[in-house]
């Protein structure tokens, strides 16, 4: 207890977080480094890299995992504050829309991407729907590298489905944080609702959003999941290019490369969002 | 008094519980087969559970992926604890397990009564001077159509002796007939697709596997494949399994191994037609696959162990095997001992391709070690840079030989037969 009592009590608080940061995260990354930069033989070298880059899948891979990028995080941001607003209003029923709206949060993805591949598939349902309606004549066939659009957008609404409630979550417990007195003040300045929103709401919101996107955007790197199920290896990512290595070829070391690349990839976007998203001392501490 | 009484009865309890685990042994299989969920619940409801009522001994099953199946029981062997007492896996895996000292030797396998295991597979399974498994259960890879198919067959095509090209001809037939693609290839993630470009297509147009990788006759094939491919069903890039696709009739035509094949005759056997793979200019290649099944070393059950082998290639137990999953037998007693049904369908495809005139045996490569895994990708790379993205053939052959050949004398291995 005296021993305790000694240690600041920050670190004694922090120190659970950093003996699991540290077991969890530092030691496994100082040894898939290892693996990424040495030979079999413990010797440093570039090779893993090398023929990361020089396989026929990478360029595929990084264009895939940037593009999936641009098209999920946008769209699932500006949903996900549609619904926190709606929520936030806290009318009859919202409790229950915000319920329903969190169902995909319990499911696992790659189940998300079972469900959807039942959609998508030749005789799945939309294709039957389609066919019964009287719409289509004959099956389309979604999911081939012949349409690569449609199995990126099989994917991306696998995704926003899925992971649009987390984003949810975190923009509602930012909107509950920020203080009514802001936009009472607002509306007797005879602000429309829209002029709140842009210049009362989302300005006070935005340390909210930005960890939203930081921690979406590190997710929707290792989106894994819903692109094997749906895709296969027709749409690589690096995340499943990672898997790829390890499980198929057994090459553990190109593997590690690929993982590294991914979190390259994650620092780069968190460091940009840190940039662009900037919170001014005066936003912070709002209640 | 009560105290007496009462360390009496935890005493009893004692020698009852040492007893009662001392009769009851249990013993740990793991196992790369059997892993969909319907070949495990045959597997322990028909297999294990009579094992059990017969000798006793329990059997915990474990079916996963190579991946994991790999890392657990190389991670148990450096550990020098082995939970696992069998193992049972592709004969091409069992390499990467001898390399890091996982099976044990099972000695003379020959003089076990009641069955002749096929010699070719017991030398097969004799790795460093060791004995390292059993000859568990065979398998191949052949076609499936519905036979709706039958009428676009091109005339004076026969289904038991077809070539590459009436094959092609028949898939061009099939999809402008029935107004799309009925061609269906296991190419998904899964799926098997990769054994039909090493040990099918390269030596029915090459007569090698690996040795003309970038010769003209190679040329010629990947020329072939780009144009199959213009008939080859879109989805087949995620297909595992062509079971499901001929079921559903999304394909009417399919080639995949038997197992993966099995779902749609016995779903339907008379919907179905199994029949040989096509022969290219240097013959009809198939591939043999052979599953082994071994103890682990420092196992400390061997003796159970080894009854569960016994018992497992038993003649009467693999053609149970063979109904239950639609892997045929290792053993001379049991193949005449299958009897008629959906099997008999497979079966018969099975014996017509082994005993083709122009019939070429694919081995799998073995001395790949621990780089295995790494043959066929690239292969399957080789098919998507030449066939998917359309890249330059003969450069793309040469490159990707460079790689082939680095790795065959990385690891001192000598090229799989032919």
């Amino acid at each position: 207890m005296s021993l305790l009592r000694r240690i600041p009590l920050p670190i004694l608080l922090l120190s659970p977080t950093l003996i699991f940061l540290t077991l969890f995260f530092v030691i496994p990354l100082v040894q898939v480094s290892g693996l990424a930069f040495q030979s079999p033989d413990s010797v440093f070298t570039l090779s893993n890299f090398d023929r990361m880059v020089s396989d026929i899948y990478f360029d595929g891979a990084l264009r895939n995992t940037i593009i999936l990028l641009i098209l999920i995080i946008p769209v699932q941001l500006v949903l996900a504050f549609a619904a926190a607003l709606i929520v936030n209003q806290r009318r009859r029923g919202s409790t229950f829309f915000l319920y329903i709206y969190a169902i995909p949060l319990g499911i696992s993805d790659l189940a998300a991407g079972l469900i959807w591949l039942s959609i998508f598939t030749e005789r799945g349902y939309l294709n039957s729907i389609l066919h019964n309606l009287g719409i289509l004549e004959r099956p389309l066939i979604f999911l081939s590298s012949m349409t690569p659009k449609w199995m990126v957008a099989a994917i991306v609404l696998t995704e926003v489905w899925r992971a649009t409630p987390l984003v949810m979550v975190i923009l509602l417990s930012g909107l509950q944080m920020i203080a009514k007195d802001y936009t009472e003040a607002a509306e007797t300045f005879g602000c429309t609702w829209w002029q709140k929103v842009r210049y009362v709401i989302l300005p006070l919101l935005k340390p909210s959003i930005q960890s939203a996107l930081i921690m979406r955007t590190m997710l929707a790197f290792q989106m894994f999941g819903p692109i094997l199920v749906l895709a296969g290896r027709q749409l690589p990512v690096f995340a499943s290019e990672s898997y790829y290595w390890y499980t198929t070829v057994r090459n553990p070391r190109v593997a590690a490369a690929y993982a590294l690349m991914l979190m390259a990839l994650s620092v780069v976007a968190t460091f940009l969002y840190l940039l662009l998203l900037r919170t001014k001392d005066e936003q912070v501490g709002v209640m | 008094m009560l105290r007496k009484a009462s360390s009496l009865f935890l005493l009893v309890l004692l020698a009852v519980s040492l007893a009662a685990s001392a009769f009851a042994q249990e013993i740990t299989f793991s196992s790369t087969q059997f892993v969909p969920i319907e070949e495990q619940e045959f597997a322990r409801n028909h297999i294990l559970a009579p094992f059990t009522a017969e000798t006793g001994i329990t059997v915990h099953l474990i079916c996963e992926d190579d991946g994991p199946f790999f890392d657990r029981l190389i991670a148990e062997a450096r550990a020098g604890r082995a939970v696992s007492d069998v193992f049972g896996t592709l004969h091409g895996n069992v390499p990467i397990l001898v390399a890091e000292g996982v099976a044990a030797d099972l000695g003379d396998i020959t003089s076990i009564p009641g069955r002749t295991y096929i010699s070719e597979f017991v030398n097969l399974g004799k790795m460093e001077g060791k004995q390292v498994y059993v000859p568990w259960m065979q398998a191949t890879y052949v076609m499936m159509a519905n036979k709706k198919a039958l009428d676009y067959l091109p005339e004076g095509a026969d289904l038991n002796a077809l070539t590459y090209d009436e094959l092609l001809e028949w898939a061009r037939i099939l999809q402008e007939e029935t107004g799309g693609p009925k061609l269906g290839l296991p190419a998904g993630p899964s799926g098997l697709f990769g054994r039909m470009l090493h040990g099918y297509l390269y030596p029915s147009f090459t007569g090698y596997q690996v040795q003309a990788f970038n010769t003209p006759e190679a040329v010629e094939m990947w020329e072939y494949l780009k144009e199959l491919n213009r008939f080859v069903h879109p989805s087949s890039g995620i297909w595992a399994a062509m079971s499901d696709p001929l079921l559903f009739e999304e394909v009417w035509l399919a080639w995949d191994h038997t197992a993966r094949l099995t779902a749609a005759v016995r779903e339907n056997p008379d919907k179905f037609i199994a029949f040989p793979a096509p022969a290219g200019p240097k013959g009809r290649a198939f591939i043999t696959v052979l599953t082994g099944i071994g103890i682990t070393q420092g196992s400390q059950n061997f003796d159970a162990a080894m009854e569960l082998i016994k018992y497992i290639t038993s003649p009467d137990v693999q053609v149970q095997v063979l109904e239950g999953t639609g892997f045929f037998p290792t053993t001379l007693e049991a193949v005449d001992h299958i009897p008629e049904g959906p099997e008999k369908i497979l079966a018969s495809a099975v014996s017509r391709q082994a005993d083709s005139p122009d019939g070429i045996v694919s081995l799998l490569p073995v001395g790949l070690g621990g780089r295995t895994g790494e043959f066929v990708p690239l292969y399957l790379d080789t098919y998507q840079a030449i066939v998917v993205m359309n890249r330059p053939i003969q450069e793309t052959l040469d490159a990707q030989w460079a790689l082939l050949q680095d790795l065959f004398e990385s690891m001192g291995a000598e090229y799989p037969n032919p």
